[in-house]
């Protein structure tokens, strides 16, 4: 007896060159990497789009794929991006800022100075609180520095949102039910809304990556998280942002992009530094002006 | 909670206001690469601004500022920004190569009109380079130019640099021109491996 999802199988069977070229091609377009072990996430994405372009085969979709038709470029990014959001996504960058990252930041800091960290883009709000909240859990030192959360977002729907911390149970699925207790109210038909000490512990404000005036009323960040963002940039756009990030960097300060993200394909202004846990890009330390 | 509270600081400043480029332009010829840097970076997508940005890309050495003026050009993106980048793929630095032909891949349109001439360029490595700008040129048309470079070309190096991106870019068009160019550089086996690989690939996609 024939399977039922035989068909379905058949409509989107994809050879493995065709995968390759699909990989090479995503590469050069938005830096994002994936190699054999993401097999079962490639063809299921690319089978969609396949689907949805009415294309029939990988030959016919990758045509329209490269001549862009119907802004695909576009589409295809969007599908192989998470574009939804949650608390503690992507922990193991948390976990890295609270290993390694602020013990070297404290070494330029007393007690009392202030930790400056931005979150842009924001979107609605669970990664500022999250970085937050990790602070609260695993930072021994929380107490005894000012930490000041920015969080930035071009959507001003998005900071609204954020900035009223109301959130559905996909939101919290990385959260366990203690730290759901401790950080959150419940409200209703199943939302909670975050605990007004950590709402106002992070500011919330408008930004634009790629606007150079705009950027200039962000200085003296010692962390930044950049994630998932500068897929979506063109190669200009993608320069002008790292270029606006370094301005607002302290000198050693740090910058977490996605997993998907290199800064090293973008430009060479930062530093690559691997830890453990994940690689960040540093703004360097020492003054450059060796000329 | 040891978070500072909104509004308790002033995380944000005041947005500067527009600022004419005549003191960028100054600028830019500072003895501090910090104002030179902010400089080339208020002068980015200014089009007056690209002879200033080609005199101080010759003589800047600080590669931040550099990478800064290579971005303003970027952003400008017009005939006169692609006419300063072209000399630097001839630098014989590969630094200065390298960030010329990441910015000039970046200005596909741009750039499109000086391509056929570079792939015709006496210099092997100009050539070399110059497939890679074909890259990012509509298909038919990077088929095109690189075919005509593949008639022609002497060097086994440069051909494969354009097989290597017709295999990305190429059309059916393109498979007599590397049947032939295999046929040429037979003795030079890496060549008609690639170009055996790079035919399977285009002939598997509809014309």
């Amino acid at each position: 007896m024939v399977p039922p999802d035989v068909p379905v199988a058949r409509a989107v069977l994809i050879a493995q060159d065709d995968v390759r070229r699909l990989c090479e091609f995503l590469y050069r377009r938005t830096g994002m990497s994936f190699d054999d072990s993401k097999r079962y996430f490639i063809d299921r994405r690319l089978a969609e789009r396949i689907a949805a372009t009415g294309s029939g085969s990988f030959q016919s979709y990758f045509a329209t794929l490269r001549a862009d038709a119907g802004h695909e470029i576009e589409h295809l990014v969007n599908a192989f991006t998470v574009n939804e959001t949650y608390f503690y996504r992507e922990d193991h960058q948390l976990r890295c800022m609270t290993s390694h990252l602020l013990s070297d930041l404290l070494r330029r800091k007393r007690t009392g100075d202030s930790i400056r960290i931005w979150s842009i883009p924001c979107s609605t709000g669970e990664e500022p609180y999250s970085i937050a909240m990790w602070l609260m859990e695993n930072w021994s030192e929380v107490d005894n520095y000012n930490i000041e959360i920015v969080a930035s977002d071009i959507d001003t729907r998005a900071l609204k949102a954020a900035a009223e911390g109301i959130y559905g149970a996909r939101a919290l699925m990385r959260l366990s039910r203690d730290m759901i207790e401790r950080y959150f109210e419940r409200i209703d038909d199943g939302r909670v809304r975050i605990d007004p000490g950590l709402r106002d512990s992070v500011q919330f404000t408008q930004a634009n990556l790629v606007d150079g005036p705009d950027m200039t009323r962000y200085r003296d960040f010692d962390i930044v998280f950049c994630r998932n963002v500068l897929i979506y940039f063109d190669d200009t756009s993608r320069r002008v942002a790292a270029e606006n990030l370094y301005d607002c960097m302290r000198p050693g300060g740090y910058i977490c992009l996605g997993h998907s993200e290199t800064m090293s394909r973008i430009s060479p202004l930062f530093s690559v530094c691997r830890y453990p846990e994940a690689i960040v890009y540093q703004r360097p330390e020492a003054t450059d002006d060796g000329s | 909670m040891p978070f500072i509270k909104r509004g308790a600081s002033t995380p944000v400043t005041e947005s500067k206001p527009g600022e004419a480029t005549a003191p960028h332009i100054a600028a830019l010829s500072s003895p501090d690469a910090e104002m030179r840097w902010g400089a080339a970076r208020a002068l980015g997508g200014v089009a007056a601004a690209v002879p200033v940005l080609a005199a101080a890309l010759d003589g800047e050495q600080n590669p931040r500022v550099r990478e800064a003026i290579m971005t303003a050009l970027m952003r400008i993106g017009d005939e006169a920004s692609v006419r300063t980048l072209l000399p630097y793929l001839r630098s014989q630095d590969a630094r200065q190569r390298s960030a010329a032909i990441e910015t000039l891949q970046a200005l596909p349109g741009a750039v499109e009109p000086f391509v056929a001439a570079l792939l015709g360029d006496a210099d092997t490595d100009v050539r070399l380079l110059a497939t890679e700008l074909a890259r990012n040129m509509p298909p038919k048309h990077a088929t095109l130019v690189l075919c005509d470079l593949l008639k022609k070309e002497s060097h086994p190096n440069v051909c494969a640099a354009a097989v290597e991106v017709l295999a990305e870019v190429g059309t059916r068009d393109a498979l007599p021109t590397l049947k032939a160019c295999a046929e040429r550089f037979a003795n030079v086996p890496f060549l008609p491996f690639a170009i055996e690989a790079t035919i399977a690939r285009i002939s598997s996609t509809e014309s």
